[in-house]
């Protein structure tokens, strides 16, 4: 069967990949990265998000925008904060870590950021210093506790994220700041360069330098080490715990940045504690770990993924399908992509549970 | 499955248990040859041997998790074919163990792990009664004068009390008419010395109140101290049954060893003994830590240097402590390295960049990265060689594995497949070529060959001695004697806590290397072997 004939479905398709590769698991190749099935293993998400795109830009209801300059300048502005997150999502799980304060620190971030400009007229650069600095600051206690006095991570986090969620109520007083912000910062947000968003391209930065860290320097490959067997790693003499802390810290900084970044976009902070950007960012991280290096957290998989579910979800919406089918999508594409992923068998899955 | 339990009346004596002609092969191993084993009630029974002697194998046996080929086991007045026994008609006959491990929950407390393992007493509606369990309980531990609270968590306890409570457990469902026989596994093997005491004494107050006790321990004299009779196991075979006896130490390990051990059968193969002059790039002190007490020793450039001894005696302690994973308490660890660097302090890093080396003994746990590909399991303590501004060096790492792949002939398709896709010895192929490619001066191995197969450990051998040919200094921990005394140009052994004996030339076979090891003086009967530094 010919790759380029994988039928136009959307969700149904990630469904019918896992029976495709159930053929390949038990041959003697398996895990060799050579040879079709290898091949088509890595890219099978690629070829569903180029699928999905193809058929939203058929189909007669969605065929009018969807396809068309302004609907993909919206669709990636609008998607640059979780593709950031997911970003940030990724680091402490190669180690082998859930974070999941990270949205929360986002929206802390991201009210840090609105209220010192409106409440204490601080000069834009100051307040989003502040922002990411809070975020450097909570990934640091996070990595603090998990490390060193060796707490849960996802226990420590959702408490975290919790913590985080209350003191935005109590910051904000529940309103949404909108008044006396730097209104550079909305334009940067609304602009577009070569006709792609500004925002976009921070995007773009970040996962470079993300991808190089990971896949191009000893640090990064010892972080997989981490994931794989910390025990083993801490005998061919990786520094597990100030890996995994660094992780952490890295991680809260980048989803300050998101903060900084959603209220460039929003140009206005809102009282949200940040979970509705969480979860997306969490699917596409797991999608992303069944491409490009199937069973391992990725960058460029994980960028696939935020484009697979943005798209789809996209295309759903200018379909007219309702506001639910966003949540269903997002619920539904996690759930296969944590299947497929522990079902490749490679990833050790994630020690929070 | 067909049960031919046929309660035979029990003829000849009154033994309470009974093993008759017991023969267990596995693959081509014959681990029991018609062993014999007979346990009169009221006593303790010793049944000790050297290492594959096949008394592990018959507690397995006996316990149901291994069936045997053929022979007769009676408990009390049942008795089986061999072949029909297992674990379950094991316990109706009222065989109770205790294994090493002692499979208690140490969170848990202790009348919990009572209930835990015969069931809790329920009133109406699947309630526990909470006061029924505690009462029993606490007249048990009365009974067995263990000094506890039964609300007290198993952790908190000392350990010989938590062997106190193991066995308590194990014979709780006793009863005035009915005989239990308690099966203790090598109780002692991880316990200090006064808490042994304490443990032994109690089972010897149990023996004087009637209780029928089987003891399998490497600890000579542990068991002349407890036991009444005794069972001597050598290759599967029951060589001595001493019954109402008590022998000496001295007769005791003769009967483990053979009476003379064989002389230097391959003493043209065992390699010579480097020259005195030769660097010393691994001194230890009066090392203290853990279970070490003052460990002195030197290896040399080009020498394998063996550790023998019990479980328990530190072995693996002292490998650790050397690479830098545990600080040591008192004395001193010196290595000197390839470019003449000496390291007395730091952590595993320090240790690595004075060119030490580490192969732990659990190799899924601590050396492993399963899911990692081959290629990443050798570049992991070298990553820092292929770092380019470019990025990662992957055509250089590429090359290097596929080397390293074909020069310690790891059987594999390619590089780039999944660690845990190879055996277990092509594992440990792949963990010792990741240490080697750095040319370390001091190779640190704890059990190197274990889970690895037939083939893959002749190559694991011939690949040490050729690093050590290069110069490089290797100390070996293993329970393996047959592999020491293969592998080493000489032998330590490690005996609570301290270098006990040195084995050297014609002594280095696994029989002198059992007496040794076994006995608490340090020179069996028979043999003179190297005085004991």
């Amino acid at each position: 069967m010919s790759l380029t004939d994988t039928p136009p479905l959307s969700s149904a398709a990630a469904g019918s990949a896992a029976p495709e590769e159930r053929a390949a698991a038990p041959a003697p190749g398996r895990g060799a990265h050579g040879g079709v099935k290898g091949l088509f293993e890595r890219h099978a998400l690629l070829l569903l998000l180029v699928a999905v795109a193809v058929f939203f830009s058929v189909l007669p209801a969605s065929a009018d925008v969807f396809p068309t300059q302004e609907n993909l300048s919206v669709l990636l502005g609008d998607r640059a904060t979780v593709a950031l997150l997911a970003l940030s999502v990724i680091l402490p799980l190669v180690c082998g870590y859930f974070d999941f304060s990270l949205g929360a620190i986002a929206a802390t971030s991201s009210v840090l950021t609105a209220g010192l400009m409106s409440f204490h007229d601080l000069p834009l650069g100051l307040a989003m210093t502040a922002g990411i600095g809070v975020g450097v600051l909570v990934g640091a206690v996070n990595g603090l506790l998990v490390t060193r006095f060796g707490l849960n991570a996802f226990v420590t986090t959702l408490g975290m994220a919790t913590l985080l969620g209350g003191l935005v109520q109590w910051y904000t007083g529940g309103q949404t700041i909108l008044l006396g912000l730097d209104p550079r910062l909305a334009e940067f947000g609304s602009t577009t360069l070569l006709g792609i968003p500004q925002v976009v391209y921070v995007v773009a930065v970040v996962a470079a330098l993300l991808w190089y860290l990971l896949a191009q320097t000893p640090f990064g490959r010892s972080l997989y080490a981490i994931g794989s067997n910390p025990r083993s790693a801490a005998l061919v003499g990786i520094r597990v715990q100030r890996s995994v802390w660094s992780t952490f810290v890295l991680a809260g900084g980048i989803a300050g940045l998101v903060g900084v970044l959603s209220l460039a976009r929003a140009g206005s902070a809102t009282a949200d504690p940040g979970t509705g950007l969480l979860f997306p960012a969490l699917a596409a991280a797991f999608l992303g770990a069944t491409a490009v290096r199937p069973g391992f957290f990725n960058v460029v998989g994980t960028l696939i993924g935020v484009l697979f579910v943005s798209v789809s979800v996209s295309g759903l919406t200018l379909a007219g399908a309702d506001t639910w089918a966003s949540p269903v999508f997002n619920g539904a594409a996690l759930l296969v992509a944590v299947g497929l992923s522990s079902y490749l068998g490679r990833s050790r899955g994630v020690r929070t549970v | 499955m067909t049960q031919t339990t046929d309660p035979v009346a029990n003829a000849s004596t009154d033994a309470v248990l009974r093993v008759a002609g017991l023969t267990k092969r596995f693959g081509a191993t014959l681990a029991l040859d018609r062993a014999e084993l007979e346990l009169r009630p009221g006593t303790v029974h010793a049944l000790v041997g050297g290492n594959g002697c096949g008394k592990s194998t018959t507690i397995k046996v006996l316990a149901g998790v291994h069936r045997a080929d053929a022979g007769r086991i009676e408990v009390a007045d049942q008795g089986w074919e061999a072949g029909h026994y297992d674990a379950k008609a094991g316990r109706a006959a009222g065989l109770r163990f205790v294994h090493q491990d002692l499979g208690l929950f140490p969170e848990l407390s202790i009348a919990e792990n009572f209930a835990l393992d015969a069931g809790y007493p329920t009133g109406p509606g699947r309630r526990v009664r909470w006061g029924a369990l505690q009462r029993r309980v606490a007249q048990l531990l009365a009974a067995y004068e263990i000094d506890a609270d039964p609300r007290t968590p198993v952790a908190a306890l000392r350990p010989a009390q938590r062997t106190l409570v193991a066995i308590c457990r194990a014979l709780q469902d006793s009863e005035a008419d009915r005989q239990l026989v308690l099966v203790l596994d090598e109780p002692t093997a991880t316990l200090p010395q006064h808490e042994s005491a304490v443990l032994l004494d109690a089972v010897r107050r149990r023996a004087d109140l009637g209780q029928t006790v089987l003891m399998v321990s490497h600890r000579m004299p542990e068991v002349l101290a407890v036991c009444d009779d005794f069972t001597v196991f050598r290759d599967g075979r029951t060589v001595a049954a001493l019954v109402g006896r008590r022998p000496t130490e001295r007769e005791l390990v003769g009967h483990m060893t053979g009476t003379a051990p064989a002389d230097a059968v391959d003493g043209g193969t065992t390699p010579a003994v480097p020259a005195h002059d030769a660097d010393v790039v691994l001194a230890v002190h009066g090392l203290h830590g853990g279970p070490l007490r003052g460990v002195d020793l030197e290896v040399r450039r080009g020498e394998v240097v063996g550790v023998a001894g019990l479980v328990g005696s530190g072995r693996s302690s002292l490998l650790r402590t050397v690479f830098g994973e545990h600080a040591p308490g008192a004395g001193t660890v010196t290595v000197r390295g390839s470019g003449g660097a000496v390291a007395a302090v730091g952590g595993v890093r320090a240790r690595m960049d004075a060119g030490v080396a580490l192969v732990p003994e659990d190799r899924a746990g601590e050396a492993a990265f399963p899911e990692l590909t081959i290629r990443d399991n050798l570049s992991a303590p070298v990553l820092r060689r292929y770092r380019r501004l470019r990025g990662m060096d992957r055509r250089r790492e590429r090359a290097d594995a596929a080397a390293l792949v074909a020069r310690y002939g790891v059987r594999t398709p390619s590089a780039d497949a999944p660690l845990a896709s190879l055996s277990g010895g092509n594992q440990q192929k792949v963990v010792l070529a990741r240490w080697l490619q750095r040319d370390p001066a001091l190779l640190l191995l704890d059990e190197p060959t274990q889970g690895v197969d037939v083939m893959s450990r002749a190559d694991i051998y011939r690949t040490v001695r050729e690093a050590a040919a290069g110069g490089c200094a290797v100390l070996v921990a293993s329970s393996d004697l047959l592999e020491l005394s293969t592998l080493c140009d000489r032998v330590l052994v490690l005996q609570d806590g301290r270098v006990a004996a040195e084995a050297t030339g014609a002594q280095l076979t696994p029989d002198s290397l059992t007496a040794l090891t076994q006995s608490s003086a340090g020179a069996p009967a028979g043999e003179p072997l190297g005085a004991p530094r």
